[in-house]
């Protein structure tokens, strides 16, 4: 038992050792500068402002970033199904969760539970559906079908009054215990909770011997389906199961945006965003989708604040930071073949080859030697 | 003239890796010019892929390609191509959409090259003709196979690499292109690569044998005819 | 000859049914022969606008499996370079004649559209060949970077031609509706267009080879063919052939940096829709949807006051058709 307890504990210590700083993170900012987790002392008043809480709010994205970016990698990373309209489940479960908070006349808490289970609900019915009319399709019909469902329905979003049209609407009312403006450190531990069990389950599944049969599907779908997998049973579980973890995300996305809800978090950045997070990070690992959501993320938020002053003239970098963007993307794709994680992998391996080719080599020159 | 005049082509040593798979792990063939050669060997030995290293296509990461005393490793396929090689690949690879004359055009290296040739190639293939303005995609299989290596020859060619011809054809089509073969050989040096022993026994005056991505034999092919134990060790076939 | 395959019937027969269902329809709800025209002319027009995107986007992806979603921004680029040049202050006092100038705007954003081409493909592409997932990403982070350099030459202010010009201003009646001349103008442009790269295709030893290379590549390089100079100047073809259309387009649209992308959605649309590889499938594919949009909006706007239909149309058209064809209307399964 304890045999099995270190193996674990060696074999995922690097994951442990971040998780661990996530956890006392907040704490660690409010010691460092003094503003505390929840907030500070602001003349006679406590506001929920300082170091500490804007760090939060940011790492609460990351997180909620990962967690789409993981599900997009269920489907385009480990079943090796390349789909362009992922953005709909996230926005079903943002548009679920606020239209129940907004327009139902049930309780706060009861509205919270109705939207989340019904966002699940739906988005799963929805991902579904969308799986068995159009998996039959091939690459890139798939892709582009997909694609043609969701700008459909975030078009018909922008202009659907109810909802706010284009402008979309604010929800006014949600449980204060996890709302960010007002227990941003509650918020952060929920976000980093599910990020870590989303984490889990993926790790989990992708060694279930349904996650094998993904695998297979990626490498040569063909052959999976000779050896007699029903591969379309697999694929729809498969996009099924990513689209109800991205409506988590899009539930998350639109508490921590101020409570808004507007039809962009059905529009194509939300596909364009994971997808471009998990190549960057390194598509079919676990990790890379994380580190690929952090890294693009981080750099954003660097890039919109920074400013350069060289002699008198000061330079702006937050006005274009997309273009700096861009150009990290192309810079990135260029460098990273295989993504960051991929690349690291594939270093890791290397140099690992080389330490048993020279142990091999220096015991049969120890063996000739005799 | 000494023994490395006549040498069309040399494959020395090569290592061909596809993605992660050593899939030729030293193949050294020799072809004489003017000659027909033959790769023998199960499925799965490496015939297929000597012929693609030999164009270009999967590039060997060791060993020597010599081609008409140049070397040829390194180069691109086009180039290749362009100093004198034809491929008549696996499964024919005709453009399906293209009509047989533009299959035949998009071969020629200068302007002219498919009218001068259009006489031999007739003569050998007289159906081509009938067929002239049909897209590629409605001829048959045999039909498929002679376009492919017509194709080949619209070029001024020394060497043609023509991979399994016969495969899937039936036996009256077979006759045919071994027939033209033939002819072929007294104008064309070939490396042929086929699995069909009846076919190359009779056609071809040397071998190689190709076995798990080695070569491990080679010969004239009338010593093979005789040699019932190598037939059956490298062949399974009696 | 006959090359018409089983298939190839059934589907010229399913886009004369859908085309004469469009038609019907719109002459039975209109009702009136001059807003019939209208609304068949502006789908035309539509239609030939997503032509010049699409067409670029159906050849590249045909011959390189590349989805280029830089197509737009080559598109928007077009626009922006075709207002320039038409209202250059120093080539007014040269040319004062705006005809004249239009026409050098048009060969002006055509020229820069190819250079531009040529760069991404040569620079940034072709040593990702191997890769084509990442030059997906890629051809995504340049239509990032050229979009926030028009914004920073141009400012985010829309352009609209002050300066106009014969066939802009000039208009015709028909059944006694007035109708601008620049749209019947755009039209002849996209047909010129779909004739001009059909005849390339069809009857050029390089039309012979792109073909060639559409089904299969490898082969048309170990014919002795430097594949990759194909691929070059296929590219450099589209993204200038995408300009050129921006440069068409935006004397009517005006030059917005949201055109770009607006265009290229449908535009991927069509070119599946078509079926992959197939040019004559994306010609036929953008007219069946711009007469789709169009018909919908007439009838959306004058019924049932839901204008929103008109933009959901190339999606819904999109859905529909894959549902029945899954490889498109022309594609072939791969």
């Amino acid at each position: 038992m304890t045999n099995l307890l270190r193996k674990t504990l060696q074999n995922n210590w690097i994951y442990l050792a971040i998780l661990v700083a996530l956890i006392v993170l907040p704490h660690a900012i409010g010691w460092f500068t003094g503003d505390g987790p929840f907030g500070m002392q602001v003349g006679r008043r406590f506001m929920v402002i300082g170091q500490s809480v804007t760090w939060q709010g940011r790492l609460s994205q990351i997180f909620i970033f990962a967690i789409l970016a993981m599900s997009y990698n269920i489907i385009f990373g480990f079943t090796g199904v390349i789909s362009f309209g992922h953005a709909l489940f996230f926005g079903i479960g943002g548009y679920m969760l606020g239209v129940m908070l907004q327009f139902s006349d049930l309780g706060v808490n009861e509205a919270m539970i109705f939207g989340v289970v019904g966002g699940l609900i739906l988005s799963g019915i929805a991902s579904f559906a969308m799986g068995l009319v159009s998996l039959r399709l091939r690459g890139v019909y798939f892709a582009v079908f997909t694609l043609a469902v969701a700008e459909a329905v975030y078009i018909y979003f922008t202009r659907y009054r109810p909802t706010g049209a284009e402008d979309g609407f604010t929800f006014s009312d949600m449980p204060t215990f996890i709302e960010p403006t007002r227990n941003p450190l509650n918020f952060y531990y929920i976000s980093l909770i599910l990020c870590v069990l989303v984490f889990l389950f993926i790790r989990r599944l992708m060694y279930s011997p349904t996650g094998a049969i993904m695998l297979a599907i990626r490498e040569n779908e063909e052959r999976a389906k000779s050896i007699g997998y029903d591969t379309l049973r697999y694929k729809l579980f498969a996009i099924t199961v990513a689209g109800m973890i991205a409506s988590l995300a899009g539930m998350l996305h639109v508490m921590l945006n101020s409570k808004r809800v507007g039809p962009e978090i059905l529009g194509v950045n939300f596909t364009v965003e994971p997808l471009l997070m998990t190549i960057i990070g390194g598509v079919g690992t676990f990790l890379g989708p994380v580190i690929g959501a952090a890294g693009l993320r981080v750099s954003e938020s660097t890039l919109r604040e920074l400013v350069i002053t060289i002699g008198d003239n000061r330079i702006n970098v937050g006005d274009s930071w997309e273009i700096i963007l861009g150009f990290l993307f192309i810079i990135v794709v260029m460098v990273f073949p295989q993504g960051v994680v991929g690349t690291w992998m594939r270093w890791r391996a290397t140099r690992q080859a080389k330490r048993l080719n020279a142990a091999i080599s220096s015991q049969k020159a120890t063996a000739s030697g005799d | 003239m000494t023994e490395t005049d006549n040498i069309m082509l040399k494959v020395e040593d090569i290592h061909t890796f596809i993605g992660q798979f050593h899939i030729l792990e030293g193949v050294s063939v020799s072809v004489t010019q003017g000659s027909i050669t033959v790769l023998l060997g199960r499925n799965g030995a490496g015939k297929t892929t000597t012929l693609r290293s030999i164009m270009g296509l999967n590039p060997p990461g060791q060993g020597q390609i010599i081609f008409d005393g140049q070397p040829i490793g390194g180069k691109r396929p086009f180039h290749i191509a362009q100093m004198g090689i034809g491929y008549v690949p696996e499964h024919r690879a005709v453009f399906k959409e293209l009509s047989v004359r533009e299959n035949l055009e998009i071969a020629e290296r200068k302007r002219g090259d498919l009218d001068a040739k259009s006489d031999l190639i007739f003569e050998l293939f007289p159906d081509l003709k009938r067929l002239y303005h049909l897209p590629g995609g409605n001829l048959s299989g045999g039909q498929q196979q002679m376009l492919s290596i017509a194709r080949a020859l619209v070029p001024d060619n020394k060497l043609l690499l023509i991979d399994e011809p016969s495969e899937g054809l039936a036996p009256v089509i077979i006759e045919q292109l071994m027939e033209a073969i033939r002819i072929l050989s007294k104008q064309t040096t070939i490396l042929l690569v086929e699995q069909n022993f009846t076919m190359a026994s009779k056609l071809a005056d040397h071998y190689v044998i190709i076995d798990d991505g080695h070569s491990p034999v080679h010969g004239a092919m009338r010593d093979l005819i005789g040699d019932k134990a190598l037939i059956q060790r490298y062949l399974g076939v009696a | 000859m006959n090359t018409m395959t089983e298939e190839r019937k059934v589907t010229l027969v399913i886009v004369a049914g859908i085309t004469l269902a469009l038609l019907v329809f719109s002459f039975v709800t209109t009702g009136d022969a001059g807003d019939f025209a209208i609304t068949i002319m502006s789908g035309l027009f539509q239609g030939m606008l997503l032509f010049l995107v699409a067409s670029g986007l159906s050849i590249v992806f045909g011959l390189m499996d590349i989805l280029n979603f830089a197509q737009g921004a080559f598109f928007m680029i077009g626009a922006y370079i075709g207002y320039e040049i038409h209202h250059a202050t120093g080539l007014i006092d040269i040319i004062p004649d705006p005809n004249i100038r239009f026409v050098l705007s048009l060969i002006g954003a055509t020229m820069i559209g190819a250079i531009m081409g040529w760069i991404l493909e040569r620079v940034l592409l072709r040593p990702l060949y191997v890769r084509p997932l990442f030059q997906l990403v890629l051809t995504f982070g340049v239509a990032l970077v050229m979009l926030e350099i028009v914004k920073s030459i141009w400012g985010v202010r829309p352009r609209n031609w002050t300066d106009t010009f014969s066939i802009l201003e000039s208009s015709f009646t028909v059944f006694g509706q007035p109708f601008t001349l620049y749209r019947p103008f755009v039209v002849v442009v996209g047909i010129a267009l779909i004739i001009s790269i059909a005849l390339l295709l069809n009857r050029t030893r390089i039309g012979i080879i792109i073909r060639a290379g559409v089904e299969d590549a490898e082969m048309v390089e170990a014919l002795g063919i430097n594949v990759r100079a194909v691929f070059t100047l296929v590219f450099t073809l589209g993204s200038a052939v995408a300009a050129l259309g921006g440069g068409v387009a935006a004397p009517f649209l005006g030059a917005s940096l949201e055109m770009g992308n607006a265009f290229l959605l449908a535009a991927i649309a069509v070119v599946v829709l078509g079926g992959l590889g197939s040019y004559e499938g994306t010609a036929i594919a953008s007219i069946l949807v711009g007469l789709s949009v169009a018909v919908v909006a007439k009838f959306a706007t004058q019924y049932i006051n839901q204008p929103v239909w008109a933009s959901i149309t190339p999606m819904l058209v999109l859905i529909i058709i894959l549902l029945i064809r899954p490889s498109g209307l022309f594609g072939k399964e791969r």
